[in-house]
């Protein structure tokens, strides 16, 4: 990084609203993102709506003779091994993946914001005992870790997403350190450090609203992550408690097993995941790029 | 240079330390153990008692943890509870198997990310660009089990042009001296092997290497974009040298480096997603055997196995570091 | 391990079941051996998992005893596809009055894979050698059909069986063994035929250290013989040949066996742990065939015309227990409410693939001690909801529901989906369904056996072909499972355990049968017929109740022509 581009990007974070401003105006040029918006804004949208939408109960077994029936005009995307409404299930599972994505990435981002922020301000050995042992964490893939969380605390939807949560930790927590520590040199911190306001005031009111356009992007790419990972715990018999909850990962838990007889019921949740996800991750590539000083002006 | 390595080695150290505490105390607060899922359903309060007695699971965990600090010191990790072999065996099986899936994705995931990502660098801000980039994203936003899948029942089972299962098929007798197949068949130099054993590696390359290649054509298309404004580049165009020579010569050769950090940096995600592709593809490596030994409390097998993976995990990161300091003398390694 | 098909053939008198009739063909001949050899071949067959040895006296898991059974032969075996006995590597047998000395007539000129000859003394070497287990041999997950038959060792470890049904072996002359027994079991006979009681070449148990281990520091002895991963030596029909774990496993024929010589040159057994994995691979020919097939996958492969199923026997029962520990479960009248708000048929009907039957009561009706008319509850909510005011209580009652989320067992293949289902039945009949769920073993297992669950699933695959082994397991004793303490009918299965004359034990059994279906400590829904699959040209290969089961009178290339 040149010299010019760090003068380049301490003005920037220095006027935070300019950035924003600037980043949202790039946004909107970058076809890509808005794809990721549209995306995400109908998978909310048939989140908050599913009642309205859905035409059955998603929980309402329609006579076990005609499970695996495949979609018809009267159930667009057929019936599960149940003889339940796939098509409404897709749309009330929205709730759930959108549920399971939040709560995860609240887990990791809260915990990890505050290991990162601590261990980047006060520095010494808190730093080293929080990295080494973000340094552990990480040093175990992550899918693995989410695993042996579910093992150690049941199966249940709130278990996973804190499985899931918490293999995000590490992440944040050494996003937020990074930025704090650039953050900590910089002019305006030491200025307002020189003038006597207390540390916690200047994490608080200086360094953290600048170091979290990272923190933004890495959150948007966590949930698609924590989707994923999700569904990869649902696949390996790690679901929730209730079978019967139409969430997209426990609803791709069978495919294998029910892929020759019903091959739709695969589908259906398949791809409703994919664009989901690929929505965030649209939104959160974007968001990269807008922010990032280095690309701007192109 | 030396001295940074063996820093970086020291710090190995607390890290190791740090995570055989963490993984024992992780397994023994599972709920369970060994003796009742090797018992099932015949489980009896004196069987277990039996089963962990020869174990040494009676005795205090501080006892159990220096015992097994011991060993594998020593690289001695026991016995499988499951299969009564040493885990040690067991893991110079199961890990070639691993690596050898992972290196297939990898080399996928380059072959076909890099040229991905200069193409879309090269069309910057294009419809061919923007294409390659939701292209790219499609493969981090496919659930690896579902790709995985997709692929074995369409071209595996529907069009039976590639075998469904496993790592070689059983009608081919090769010696397996080192445990990589493609390696162990060029070394016996049987063709029918070597083709075998790679048109079983295709589809769970593909599956597992969808992720790094989205990043990698990523990266690619971030690094090329970076290095086409540099000085250098502008200057070898300015003075008239064709496009072509200019692209390789200047702006692939310095966008490898960011490339070749990444790869790295990709292990662990391999690991991951390994845990799902060898479940799907009945392959034998670590990821299922890990997670089949959680579901089987085989304390052995995870004890030795995640720290294994772990020190190799480190290791390949310090020279992911190390590689990067060889590529680019402007690094200084203090 | 958890995929346990035991096959302890416990013959406490007649074990001439209506087996026989049950399906699976009931011809004369088996077909073994039927016309000439069709060229040999060699048979992919694909497994769920590695065996752990290939050493019968040392394990219990179906995938172990599989192909110990095509290396290894008893004294005593099953005629094929039924529980009834039948001479092996012993010709005849006498008891004496007592019940306290077996004499068994060898056969004579068979030979060992290793050209040893197969005599009385080898025959006493074995039961010997069993005898003298120590160290971790001991252990109730390896030994575990010794302790069950005979009891304990010579010298037994902390916490093995004190006391052995064993005293000793003597090998009278070369084709004369005598067993000799502390007490009198009516069980041992039929025992015998099972695979933990093969008979291994001595030269081999001691050449390749069987029983050789060391005892490490902390005192434990750690096996590190050969013999059951390399060489393992017995008489039977296939020679070991090679074992890559994780990837194949390869029997040849023994050309100088001294019966019906296999027809097939080679089997290869292949683990695939996933059983959609086990589909494809067969229906892209990467295997022959495989075993454990899953209902919904029958229709499939029978829509296949390149392939083929096959039934084994049902053996199993599949129920919702109880757990009367936990209110209202104590109250008869909701226990039958919960009877009346099962729907049963439907379940068995839609999801076993044709191959169930709804359960009457907890054992099949194969076994003796089968009543036939028991108290039976048909599907009937309103019932339910009327039983449920009646007890006091006002709909919707809450339940915990448990179901284990990882398994599939032949009585219940997918255990969610069952789960699923009966849920849905039981809250139209007055229940709240709180659901509860956990991984198979430790964990889902664990949790029944302490007495946290409070309606549960589970069942049991029989590994005696007996009464006793049914509702005797589940409720001669109280158990933290069921959480009930009925005197009446642990009476009435302690008295039909001792009875010893045929005729008088079965009406014990039927009328214990009726007791307990009155009491309902849970609901038995199903009884079911596991299945195999083959490619279509695989002939002559005979399902068995308890999975004994031989690849040497299978053949290739044969195509549909049976009768």
């Amino acid at each position: 990084m040149s010299v010019a581009e760090l003068e380049a990007r301490a003005v920037e974070l220095e006027a935070p609203s300019g950035l924003w401003r600037d980043a949202w105006r790039r946004l909107r040029g970058n076809p890509g993102a808005i794809v990721g918006f549209v995306l995400v804004g109908l998978f909310v949208l048939v989140a908050l709506l599913a009642p309205v939408l859905a035409p059955y109960d998603p929980r309402e077994q329609l006579g076990l003779s005609n499970a695996f029936d495949g979609p018809s005009t009267s159930h667009l995307l057929g019936l599960d091994g149940l003889a339940r409404d796939e098509l409404s299930r897709i749309l009330y599972g929205a709730r759930f993946s959108l549920l399971v994505g939040i709560v995860s990435v609240a887990v990791g981002l809260s915990i990890g914001l505050l290991l990162g922020a601590v261990a980047g301000y006060l520095g010494g050995f808190v730093d080293s005992l929080i990295m080494r042992a973000m340094d552990v964490m990480l040093s175990i893939p992550g899918f693995l870790m989410a695993i042996g969380i579910v093992a150690l605390l049941g199966p249940g939807l709130f278990e996973i997403m804190v499985a899931v949560g918490v293999t995000q930790i590490p992440i944040f927590a050494r996003l937020l350190r990074g930025s704090v520590l650039a953050q900590r040199e910089n002019d305006f911190v030491l200025a307002a450090r020189s003038v006597g306001v207390p540390r916690r005031t200047i994490l608080a009111a200086h360094i953290l609203p600048n170091a979290i356009s990272p923190v933004i992007v890495q959150g948007t790419l966590a949930l698609a992550t924590a989707i994923i990972d999700v569904a990869g715990l649902g696949f390996l018999g790690l679901g929730p408690q209730d079978p019967s909850t139409p969430e997209w990962g426990t609803m791709l838990a069978d495919v294998n097993r029910y892929f020759q007889t019903g091959p739709h019921l695969a589908i259906a949740p398949g791809v409703a995941i994919v664009l989901s996800v690929l929505g965030f991750n649209l939104i959160g590539d974007g968001l990269r790029e807008a922010l990032d000083p280095k690309l701007r002006g192109r | 240079m030396l001295r940074f390595v063996v820093r970086r080695l020291l710090l190995l150290v607390p890290i190791l330390i740090g995570l055989s505490i963490l993984v024992f105390l992780w397994i023994r607060a599972l709920p369970g153990g060994p003796a009742q899922a090797l018992l099932g359903e015949r489980s009896t309060p004196e069987a277990v008692a039996q089963i962990e007695h020869q174990y040494g699971l009676d005795k205090p965990i501080p006892v159990q943890y220096w015992r097994f600090v011991k060993k594998s010191a020593q690289f001695d990790f026991g016995d499988s509870t499951t299969t009564r072999r040493p885990v040690i065996e067991e893991l110079g099986q199961r890990f070639p198997a691993t690596v050898e899936l992972a290196a297939a994705a990898m080399l996928f995931s380059v072959l076909l990310g890099i040229p991905l990502g200069f193409i879309a660098a090269k069309r910057y801000g294009t419809a061919i660009d923007h294409a390659s980039l939701v292209a790219s994203l499609l493969g981090v936003s496919v659930p690896i089990f579902f790709l995985a899948i997709l692929l074995k029942y369409f071209f595996a089972v529907e069009l039976g042009l590639l075998p469904t299962v496993g790592r070689l098929s059983v009608l081919i007798d090769v010696e397996h001296p080192t445990n990589f197949y493609v390696l162990d068949a060029i070394l016996s130099a049987n063709i029918e092997a070597l083709w075998d054993t790679l048109k079983h590696l295709v589809l769970p390359a593909i599956a597992l290497g969808s992720i790094p290649l989205a990043i990698i054509a990523r990266i690619t298309r971030a690094a090329v974009l970076d290095i086409q404004n540099e000085d250098y580049v502008r200057t070898a165009r300015a003075k008239g040298l064709a496009p072509g020579i200019v692209d390789r010569r200047h702006v692939l050769r310095n966008a490898m480096l960011p490339v070749t950090t990444i790869i790295g940096l990709q292990v662990g995600l391999l690991l991951s997603g390994a845990v799902l592709t060898e479940k799907v593809f009945a392959w034998p490596g670590m990821g299922s055997w890990l997670v089949d030994a959680i579901q089987d409390r085989n304390f052995p097998v995870l004890q030795g196995g995640i720290l294994f993976l772990a020190l190799v995990f480190v290791l390949v990161n310090l020279l992911v570091d190390l590689s990067y300091a060889v590529l680019n003398p402007r690094i200084r390694l203090s | 391990m958890g995929r346990q098909r035991l096959r302890l053939v416990a013959v406490l008198g007649t074990l001439v079941l209506a087996l026989a009739a049950a399906g699976c063909g009931g011809d004369d001949d088996g077909g073994s051996g039927g016309g000439e050899a069709k060229g040999g071949g060699t048979l992919v067959f694909g497994t769920s998992a590695d065996p752990v040895v290939l050493d019968g006296s040392l394990v219990s898991d179906g995938e172990s005893l599989r192909v110990i059974d095509q290396i290894f032969e008893t004294l005593i075996s099953l005629k094929p596809g039924t529980t009834e006995l039948e001479p092996a590597l012993a010709e005849s047998w006498e008891i004496s009055d007592d019940g306290l000395q077996y004499t068994f007539k060898l056969r004579e000129g068979v030979k060992f894979h290793d050209g040893e000859p197969f005599n009385a003394e080898a025959v006493c070497t074995n039961f010997d050698r069993w005898y003298n287990f120590k160290g971790s041999f001991q252990n109730s997950s390896a030994s575990y059909y010794w302790q069950t038959v005979f009891g304990g060792f010579k010298t037994p470890e902390e916490g093995s069986p004190e006391d052995s049904f064993y005293k000793s072996c003597e090998a009278t002359d070369e084709n004369t063994a005598v067993l000799n027994l502390t007490k009198p079991s009516s069980s041992i006979l039929g025992a015998l035929s099972l695979t933990a009681f093969a008979i291994a070449s001595p030269k081999a148990l001691e050449e390749f250290g069987a029983d050789e281990g060391k005892v490490d520091e902390e005192g434990i002895f750690q096996p590190t013989g050969s013999f059951g991963t390399e060489h393992p030596v017995g008489t039977g029909p296939f020679k070991f040949e090679s074992w890559t774990r994780g990837d194949r496993l390869t029997i040849a024929r023994n050309d100088d066996y001294w019966g019906d010589k296999a027809t097939l040159e080679k089997v290869i057994f292949r683990p695939i742990d996933d059983n959609a994995a086990r589909l494809q691979a067969l229906q892209s020919g990467e295997i022959q065939g495989y075993d454990l097939v899953e209902p919904q996958d029958v229709k499939t492969i029978e829509g296949d015309d390149k392939l083929q199923v096959l039934d084994r026997p049902a053996f199993n029962v599949g129920y919702v227990g109880f757990n009367q520990k936990m209110k209202p479960l104590d109250d008869i009248k909701v226990r039958q409410a919960i009877a009346y708000g099962l729907n049963r048929k439907e379940v068995v009907d839609e999801f076993y693939g044709g191959r169930g039957e709804v359960a009457k009561e907890f054992m099949p009706p194969e076994v003796t001690g089968y009543a036939d008319d028991v108290t039976e509850y048909e599907f009937d909510p309103e019932k339910s909801k009327e039983l449920l005011r009646e007890a006091g209580l006002t709909p919707p009652v809450k339940i915990e529901f448990w179901y284990p989320s990882d398994v599939s067992r032949p009585y219940m293949p997918d255990p969610k989906r069952n789960f699923e289902a009966f849920s849905a039945s039981l809250k139209e009949a007055g229940f709240q369904i709180v659901p509860k769920t956990a991984p198979w073993s430790p964990d889902y297992l664990g949790a029944v056996d302490e007495g946290k669950a409070q309606v549960y699933l589970l069942g049991w695959t029989g590994d005696f072909g007996d009464p006793d082994n049914f509702v005797g397991t589940f409720f001669q004793t109280p158990q933290k499972a069921w959480g009930f303490d009925n005197k009446e009918i642990f009476d009435k299965l302690n008295e039909a355990e001792a009875e010893t004359d045929l005729d008088a034990r079965e009406g014990l059994y039927q009328e214990a049968n009726k007791l307990i279906m009155d009491f309902l400590p849970g609901v038995p829904y199903v009884h079911t017929k596991p299945a195999l699959a083959f490619q279509a040209d695989v002939q002559g290969y005979e399902p068995s109740p308890v999975s004994l089961e031989s690849f040497a009178t299978v053949t290739l290339g044969g195509d549909g022509e049976e009768g």
